[in-house]
């Protein structure tokens, strides 16, 4: 059996169905394919998207895969001080939504088919190899074995990301810019305000940060990152200690457990190539600083799929041609990302307690009348030696 | 390399073998075991230390 097609999207996460999705509006032909049976199941994710985020990618809310409306945000240092910036202290126009994933990502998905993308499930690409006509992916459907022949490639295959490397990108990523992740979902959590998102800082997640993601009045992703460079500890071991430590997790119970990895080292240099281009978490389109990659996946997504059909039309697959979506995602995320690993640095230069320090001076602020000079005061008081890394930011 | 019965298929550890040895099937794992290295770093990144090398 062999398959024809203009562009074959390999992965159906929320980069690959957006891909498919803006390459079949304009115009291709295109078939997306995903090793898993089920889209989106299970979820590597805490859930987490900004308003702001779905609203620039044009996508309406929907109570069937809104699990939660947040209203704040707290921030809690090692020894428990927090920082809450709730919609009464300060505007908070990135305020979001605690998605249901599962539901999300074949919402997405199903959007992509009525866009007129051909979908198969539990359909994995095993290889890829060059055609005078394009590329030759090999696949597998359950005991079928057969090759996709395609113009172009999107590679839409998350963290794992194999798909560039066998056309010779350069995906693979460092120990230091993957985070490993662990979080249960769990039931009977005590939050002090079940519409507020919580980061736990410090020592409880080498590397990374915790969080308590609210799904419902008492369930919660409950989770952390770490680094694995940076412990002896994985990442489980972390979450299991931070359970038990954290007061709002005394009595919660786990449904669920999920892990992966987060790639945070920063979008990836290059991201196409003759005939094939890479998005998403396959390209590293991940907020270095929060890990959240939903958004920018989808973002990712949109680009390839419009400079990918355009060179459907115009009968030009080289890297040349290609050039522009990766222009349009170094405009769209590089700046901001190289500012958040910044930001990140810093936080992670610091101690537990110069990070109690921190919560400390902020715990009582007005964050609307405070400027920036008077935050910066407050830093600079805490450790100048990694103010300084952070460099001209304000 | 040993893959214990409580990996999750996560991907993890296929996204930095840095020789690209790794692949994940939604529900098992095939190492190409003549080409490793003996790096470790996918045994060092996995969440739930899943991996780990038969001696
Ligand atoms: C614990 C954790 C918490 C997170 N929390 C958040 C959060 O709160 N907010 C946020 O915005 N982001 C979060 N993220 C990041 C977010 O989940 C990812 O950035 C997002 O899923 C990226 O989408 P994607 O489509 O690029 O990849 P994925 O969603 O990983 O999709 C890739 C798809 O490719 C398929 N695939 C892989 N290889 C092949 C192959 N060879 N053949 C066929 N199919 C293949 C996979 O089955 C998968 O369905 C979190 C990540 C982790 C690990
Ligand atoms: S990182 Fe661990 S759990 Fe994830 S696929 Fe690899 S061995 Fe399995
Ligand atoms: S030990 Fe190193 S080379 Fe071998 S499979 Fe693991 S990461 Fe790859």
């Amino acid at each position: 059996m062999s398959i024809e097609t203009d562009i074959l999207v390999i992965g159906a996460g929320p980069a690959g169905s957006s891909a498919a999705k803006h390459a079949a509006l304009n115009g291709a032909k295109v078939l997306m394919i995903d090793k898993k049976s089920e889209i989106g199941t299970p979820k590597r994710c805490a859930e987490g998207v900004s308003k702001e985020g779905l609203k620039t990618l044009g996508i309406e809310p929907s109570s069937r895969w809104i699990a939660k409306e947040l209203t704040g945000v707290k921030f809690i240092s090692p020894n428990g001080t927090s920082v809450w910036l709730n919609e009464e202290r300060v505007k908070l126009p990135e305020a979001g939504y605690i998605l249901e994933r599962k539901i999300f990502d074949k919402h997405m998905a199903m959007n992509a088919a009525r866009a007129g993308v051909e979908i198969m499930v539990k359909t994995i690409a095993t290889g890829l190899k060059r055609s005078e006509e394009g590329i030759i992916v090999s696949a597998e459907c359950m005991d079928q074995s057969f090759d996709i022949h395609t113009k172009i490639v999107i590679a839409a295959d998350g963290p794992e990301s194999r798909v560039g490397r066998w056309a010779g990108l350069k995906t693979t990523l460092k120990p230091k810019d993957m985070e490993s992740c662990a979080q249960f979902e769990m039931a009977r959590v005590e939050m002090d305000d079940p519409n507020s998102i919580e980061f736990y800082f410090g020592s409880v997640a080498p590397g990374g940060y915790a969080w308590i993601f609210p799904k419902g009045d008492d369930i919660a992703n409950v989770g952390l990152g770490i680094i694995t460079t940076k412990t002896d500890k994985t990442a489980y071991e972390h979450l299991l200690e931070f359970v038990s430590n954290c007061p709002s997790t005394q009595n919660a119970q786990p449904v669920e457990l999920n892990i992966g990895g987060d790639p945070v080292g920063g979008m990836l240099k290059k991201l196409v190539t003759d005939n094939l281009v890479i998005v998403g978490d396959a390209a590293s389109q991940v907020s270095p600083l929060t890990g959240g990659g939903i958004i920018s996946a989808m973002k990712g997504g949109v680009f390839a799929g419009e400079v990918t059909a355009a060179a459907i039309e115009e009968g030009n697959y080289s890297q040349k041609r290609l050039q522009e979506y990766q222009d349009k995602c170094e405009v769209e995320m590089v700046k901001t990302f190289k500012k958040e690993l910044k930001v990140k640095n810093y936080l992670l230069n610091l101690s537990d307690e110069e990070l109690d320090s921190i919560a400390d001076a902020f715990k009582n602020t007005e964050f609307e009348r405070i400027s920036t000079k008077e935050i910066i005061k407050v830093l600079v008081k805490v450790s100048p030696k990694a103010l300084l890394k952070l460099g001209k930011l304000f | 390399m040993k893959v214990n019965e409580w990996c999750m298929y996560c991907g993890e550890c296929a996204g930095v073998c840095p020789r690209s040895l790794i692949e994940v099937r939604e529900s098992c794992l095939i190492f190409n075991e003549n080409e490793c290295k003996d790096c470790r770093i996918c045994i060092q990144v996995c969440p739930v230390q899943a991996l780990s090398k038969e001696e």
